[in-house]
């Protein structure tokens, strides 16, 4: 609808210099924010004659005295006003498509099944980033190109088939040169949209041991859930292994991700409480990445330990039983060294020689 | 399409000449149109070179200038709003919670356990800082807070948090009393107390030291100094022979003193300020110098503090400001084109 009055908008726009000054007079019943609303008022005023904001609020006594809970029991002194049982809304519990009759409210909605509360905080990594790193990571990897300047276009990035093989017409694109290759993600010039920020955290746990003895996996669930505040999900091994133990269909390892405020919240809690406190940790090893944004590196049991919500019951856990993890660090960047930037910003070192 | 994007646009188209053509064919996109006229692909692929000056006599003597910022050092104050919406996500949270699993945390019949026992019957709910309410039961609805309450508060929040490591449950029951009375020491169980967290407001706020760099902790501050001239700007010089970076850690130096561990972020510059000249002047090269631009290069201070004694400047003075008290100190035209480049925060 915007898009459709454009052209109309911005020739009357162009011309408004030259229209008569009589139209100045006529009322427009087009408002734009910026414009006075003295006319506009008064209109609606005649429209409607009260309005809610020209109501006094309730006295300070009043406002002393109001009790929501003994209202509510008044209310229900005796009888109830309404019949509990049929009006009480609840929503479905499977979704039957579009044209059911009985959908399920958003899950946005605190009524619906699915909803999340959150967020609960802002977190101060995330205030950090926004009011600090985000600005030094843009003037540090800024390229200047000259006004009007538009980068060579890459047409096909993939090889065609050259031959006169019949059987090479429709067939897909050659795939890059070398073994196990795959196209490399593009990076666009930077500015100040597209500036890496973290999008996920995963922490992921293999117990191999959990295949005799499914106490192990227990036991990492909840000290994964417990160190990253999100309800873990468990995962089969996919094949027989013989050299690792695993054999195909039993539980391994636990997984969560998290996002948003959780990422933010473990992601300071790691940098600031658990890793100042391994002895002689040496750092995320420059050979993490994987070319496309996303960080890992890994703890041992004893440094999983360190984190507050293990130690405030560390003898909850059987003994022997806590695991390591790995800990994946996902960000929005196209390429290692932007994404190893950023995470230098936040506060984690690098040691080793650096895969670029 | 918004009202930013409308009021530009007719910005542009009333601008007439004075904007460049880039811009305006930017700006006046019609997407409409765009979808269907279709561009002829070779122009937009092309890599154009930039071009050389029209007039090579004309030219700007260039300065480097330096921005030395110091970072928000806490986090911002929340608005009413915000720590309200907190407050009432984390009370919906405690309605659609699990319940908290008590002896996973605390072993049955210790200490410990009766003290998280006689500290859930006094707020009803696990969380500490959400103030008295019950997630669970026929009255859960009742979630809003009553005019002039406070549990959305942060100091008030933080004052609970404390209460509760410190506090056993006891101190105002019938039984404490009793106990009092009799004498019984013996028993008291005493916690430890919990250091308090330094205030947000420093010292150096309610003086309004602007020299401090401990001043205005929620924002960021900026080194402005005051020139031979009178006038206060960001420290500058002329570039010589060198890069704008390196020149960016020597006006640090010279300006500043070497009392400053300074950090020069990146090799390009984020803003420029331009002065013309009401008159050009001829240079020794014989060039027709119409102005100075001066590329201001971006730092943060880790530490020190700025020494105006024997800097080269013939500096007079300096300060650190937030942005907005830099509005009040600068020249109306210096603002203007410095402003875009400082943090709101």
């Amino acid at each position: 609808m915007a898009l459709r009055e454009l052209p109309l908008r911005s020739a009357s726009a162009l011309c408004r210099d030259t229209r008569p000054a009589i139209y100045a007079l006529r009322p427009s019943t087009r408002r734009n924010a910026s414009t006075t609303t003295t006319t506009t008022t008064a209109a609606l005023s005649e429209v409607e004659d009260t309005s809610s904001f020209s109501i006094a609020p309730p006295s300070a006594d009043q406002a002393q005295a109001f009790d929501p809970i003994a209202r509510s029991r008044l209310r229900r002194r005796g009888t109830r006003e309404l019949p509990a049982s049929r009006y009480q809304y609840r929503p479905p519990k499977y979704y039957r498509g579009p044209l059911h009759p009985h959908q399920p409210p958003p899950a946005a909605n605190p009524a619906s099944r699915e909803f999340q509360p959150g967020p609960f905080s802002l977190p101060r990594l995330e205030q950090t980033y926004q009011s600090t790193i985000a600005a030094d990571v843009l003037a540090l990897t800024y390229q200047h190109f000259p006004p009007n300047f538009r980068a060579a276009k890459v047409e096909n990035r993939l090889r065609e088939w050259q031959g006169a093989s019949p059987y090479f017409k429709n067939r897909p694109l050659r795939p890059p040169r070398g073994r196990g290759e795959v196209l490399r993600l593009l990076t666009p010039p930077r500015t100040f949209r597209n500036v890496p920020k973290l999008t996920k955290v995963t922490v992921h746990s293999m117990v191999p041991e959990a295949q005799e003895n499914s106490a192990n996996l227990h036991v990492a669930g909840m000290v994964v859930q417990a160190i990253s505040n999100v309800r873990a999900k468990t995962h089969k091994a996919r094949h027989n292994v013989v050299n690792w133990g695993l054999r195909e269909g039993r539980y391994v390892s636990v997984t969560t991700s998290m996002e948003r405020e959780d990422a933010y919240h473990f992601l300071a809690k790691l940098i600031d409480v658990v890793l100042p406190r391994i002895k002689e940790w040496k750092g995320v090893p420059g050979s993490s990445g994987d070319g496309s944004g996303n960080m890992s590196f890994g703890l041992t049991p004893d440094q999983v330990a360190l984190f507050p919500e293990i130690e405030v019951n560390y003898d909850a856990y059987p003994p022997r039983m806590i695991p390591g993890c790995h800990i994946t660090v996902h960000t929005d960047a196209t390429n290692n060294k932007d994404a190893r930037l950023l995470l230098q910003a936040i506060g984690l070192p690098f040691y080793g020689k650096l895969n670029d | 399409m918004n009202v930013g994007q409308q009021t530009t646009r007719r910005l542009a188209s009333r601008a007439g000449r004075s904007i460049c053509r880039s811009c305006k064919d930017t700006l006046s996109r019609n997407y409409a149109s765009a979808a269907a006229a279709v561009q002829p692909e070779d122009q937009s692929s092309q890599h154009i070179p930039p071009v050389a000056q029209a007039s090579p006599q004309a030219s700007y003597s260039v300065n480097a200038g330096v921005v030395v910022s110091r970072p928000p050092q806490i986090t911002r104050d929340l608005h009413p709003l915000e720590s309200a919406f907190f407050l009432y996500q984390r009370r919906l949270n405690e309605r659609t919670a699990l319940p908290f699993t008590r002896y996973f945390y605390y072993k049955a019949r210790t200490p410990a356990d009766l003290e998280w026992k006689r500290k859930m019957r006094q707020r009803l709910t696990p969380a500490r800082d959400i103030g008295r309410y019950k997630g669970y039961g026929d009255e859960a609805w009742n979630d809003e807070l009553l005019v002039g309450a406070e549990e959305s508060e942060m100091q008030h929040q933080v004052e609970r948090l404390i209460a509760d490591a410190e506090q056993t449950g006891l101190e105002d029951s019938a039984e404490a009393a009793l106990n009092e009375a009799k004498g019984g020491a013996g028993k008291k169980v005493e916690h430890e107390l919990i250091e308090r967290p330094m205030s947000r407001i420093t010292e150096a706020d309610e003086k309004n030291d602007v020299k401090s760099l401990s001043r205005l902790l929620q924002r960021t501050l900026y080194l402005l100094v005051k020139n031979k001239e009178g006038q206060w700007v960001f420290p500058h010089d002329n570039l010589g022979k060198e890069t704008l970076h390196a020149a960016a850690g020597r006006i640090i130096n010279d300006a500043g003193g070497v009392n400053m561990n300074t950090w020069v972020v990146g090799n390009v510059p984020i803003g420029h300020y331009q002065h013309d000249y009401l008159q050009s002047i001829k240079t020794a090269s014989g060039l027709n110098e119409l102005g100075l631009k001066t590329f201001f290069m971006k730092a943060r201070i880790m530490a020190g503090q700025a020494n105006l004694n024997d800097n080269k400047f013939g500096l007079t003075d300096f300060k650190w400001l937030a942005k907005e008290e830099i509005q009040k100190e600068v020249r109306k035209k210096y603002w203007l084109q410095v402003k875009n480049m400082l943090a709101e925060r």
